[in-house]
């Protein structure tokens, strides 16, 4: 569980977010929909204290992000956009070991770690594959599985769809529903709400760093056009 | 407060952010090695430009990190030296000299300017300091560079200059005033 | 271009850390001695090492002729004379023979590029570099290895870019700055777009080490690595006066 208590984040004299609280819940599936600028950004760097609230707490399971960063870390998975800036070796299973390796488990297990991470994403047998090889859609997947070889309980996307053509995002989209299926708990940042809607349990808005909306997206979007996002279908 | 690692030394955040652009300006260095980009039609990479912005936007030891990844990377066999070369070998190669010179001439530089503890603004200095401070660390590398030809293949240095070091210098002197244009720019920020 | 290439030979089955003890071994014997008879036996060696590792006679020295042209400089250069005879190729003899050494160095390397992923190399650096320093030097050789296609097509872009809009027109101090200007930004982007995902993933001082082994099959090489030092040791104990 991830608990935002009335957090506020200031960049010198921008305040990206102000006096937030949210609460995100064991295997929740949670959209996070705001136009640029509106803080998404920020809130996901809180998930798992890339970023520390300058006001309130930010509890992952209890631990505050300020204080506990490794706790935190292994909860939380994190992926950004530009999945080709985030990787850390040439080929595929040598960067997805960097984590679990970073985290100090033998050899075996970390093998094992790696073996399983890409197998959820549908990149099995490819650790030997050279990552600048591979097209945007793999790359992308490889960069879940970096993130998903911590084992965390809540996985963190920021703009996963950005810069892909259809297959890619569908093959993206679809590895996000088995994961929320077996139980990850996933936030996704976006501002394109195509078929990540159908997962979603709940969609949170935002705007000007603060949550404006937070509903099941059964219960009626139409207002989300009102803080720039463009809502499929109205 | 007591901070919870679980066992887990996490790297520090700054040091992080430096060590990060360390390593791409090495990658930064290995790319410029393959793309010529003839200055003034005078043939040759921008590889000493690249040793310059180690020095000014990285300062002494993370320029000088910087250059001693960039000399590991291509020991370890990614192809980052001159013509798409990598290996042990080319450290104790006609060029090793220029090569392991390069993680000195970042520090000088970097030290030159900052001063060690926090960096400074390169664009508040005055040109002819930065020109200057680029020309002692050319000269650097050139003396060492040209000794270690000469001793290698067994020549003077007098002739050892003419083989190596003398077509390179117009091109190198062009680089330092690049260097110091980029720097009066003010369009990249150091950490 | 000279890389690692997937491979049987007996190069390619022994440990980077052997690997590289022969390539330390080997330099400092060819640095020791220039005589005419230590550098036939260092090329029949350095022919036996090309012959364990299977690489590409041709491609190898279409590789090699970079340092070759420059190394052919300096013999050249000492030929010249100021005044009659002009050309003394007596005095390129020594010269020569220095080059040649080096020559050898730079082909016995080769055979360790080709045979050596640059993953083996790292891991090899890190096991035996102790503490923070051989950490910041496993991980910064894999992110240079990763990053340097991504940062050459930046490169290329921005170049292309630049031609377009810029074009012959402006001086080259200006292209260059603003080549360089532009590449710098994108890198340190990059780079700080990078930092945050190394701590995501708890980018930390004491990692798993990467796994590797010796085992007996590296013995003979690593005897042969001592005997070369150990030859190099000799020579310059001899040039200082202590044998």
């Amino acid at each position: 569980m991830i608990e935002f208590r009335n957090v506020t984040h200031r960049f010198g004299d921008v305040t990206a977010i102000a006096g937030l609280s949210l609460t995100l819940g064991d295997g929740e599936f949670v959209v996070l929909a705001g136009a640029n600028g509106s803080g998404k950004t920020t809130l996901l760097g809180h998930c798992n204290g890339l970023l520390v609230p300058d006001e309130g707490r930010v509890l992952v399971d209890g631990h505050d992000v300020a204080d506990e960063p490794v706790a935190v870390r292994r909860r939380v998975g994190m992926v950004f956009q530009h999945p080709r800036d985030q990787f850390v070796a040439a080929t595929v299973g040598e960067d997805v070991a960097f984590g679990p390796a970073n985290l100090g488990h033998p050899r075996e297990e970390i093998d094992r770690r790696v073996e399983r991470a890409l197998a959820a994403v549908g990149m099995g047998s490819r650790t030997e594959e050279a990552i600048e090889a591979l097209s945007g859609g793999e790359q992308s997947r490889v960069a879940i599985a970096g993130a998903l070889a911590m084992e965390p309980t809540h996985l963190v996307l920021d703009e996963p769809f950005a810069g892909l053509d259809e297959p890619a995002r569908r093959s993206v989209l679809a590895r996000l529903e088995e994961l929320s299926a077996s139980g990850t708990a996933i936030l996704v940042a976006t501002h394109d709400l195509r078929d990540v809607l159908k997962l979603a349990d709940r969609v949170v808005g935002m705007s000007e760093g603060a949550v404006v909306l937070d509903r099941a997206p059964a219960d009626g979007l139409g207002d989300l056009d009102g803080i720039g996002v463009r809502v499929p279908g109205c | 407060m007591e901070t919870e690692t679980e066992g887990v030394d996490l790297v520090e955040g700054r040091v992080v952010r430096q060590f990060a652009r360390a390593a791409l300006l090495a990658a930064l260095m290995g790319a410029t090695a393959i793309v010529a980009i003839p200055i003034a039609g005078i043939p040759g990479t921008l590889q000493p430009l690249i040793v310059f912005l180690a020095g000014i936007y990285l300062g002494p030891y993370w320029g000088a990190t910087s250059m001693g990844l960039y000399l590991a990377a291509g020991i370890a066999g990614a192809p980052v030296f001159a013509g798409w070369a990598a290996g042990p070998g080319v450290v104790v190669g006609p060029t090793g000299g220029f090569l392991v010179t390069f993680p000195v001439a970042a520090f000088l530089i970097g030290y030159a300017i900052h001063r060690g503890g926090d960096l400074r603004d390169p664009a508040e200095l005055s040109p002819l300091y930065l020109g200057g401070v680029l020309l002692v660390a050319t000269a650097v590398l050139y003396a060492v560079g040209v000794s270690w030809y000469a001793w290698v293949v067994g020549i003077e240095l007098g002739e050892a200059a003419l083989a190596v070091a003398a077509p390179l210098i117009p091109g190198d002197l062009v680089k330092i005033v690049v260097a110091v244009a980029i720097a009066r720019s003010g369009r990249i920020d150091t950490v | 271009m000279l890389s690692y290439a997937p491979g049987d030979s007996i190069a390619h089955r022994l440990d980077p850390r052997s690997k590289l003890a022969v390539q330390a071994g080997f330099a400092a014997a060819a640095l020791a001695y220039t005589t005419p008879v230590a550098l036939a036996a260092l090329t029949a060696l350095a022919a036996g090492i090309a012959a364990a590792s299977e690489f590409p006679l041709r491609r190898t020295a279409r590789s090699l002729r970079y340092p070759a042209l420059l190394l052919a400089a300096g013999p050249l250069v000492a030929a010249l004379t100021l005044g009659p005879p002009w050309f003394e190729p007596s005095a390129a003899v020594e010269p020569a023979l220095g080059s040649y050494r080096v020559l050898l160095v730079l082909v016995v390397s080769a055979a360790y590029v080709r045979t050596t992923p640059v993953s083996e190399s790292r891991a090899a650096i890190q096991r035996t570099i102790p503490g923070k320093a051989g950490q910041l030097l496993g991980v910064g050789i894999a992110l240079v290895f990763r990053f340097l296609p991504v940062i050459r097509g930046d490169l290329r872009r921005i170049q292309r870019a630049s031609a377009a809009r810029l074009g012959t027109e402006r001086g080259a101090v200006e292209r260059a700055t603003t080549v360089g200007v532009l590449g710098l930004e994108r890198t340190f982007r990059r780079a700080d777009r990078l930092s945050l995902a190394l701590q995501a993933r708890c980018f930390s001082w004491g990692p798993t080490l990467p796994a590797l082994s010796l085992s007996r099959r590296d013995l003979p090489a690593l005897a042969l690595a001592a005997g070369l030092a150990l030859s190099a040791l000799l020579r310059g104990a001899r040039a200082v006066g202590l044998l």
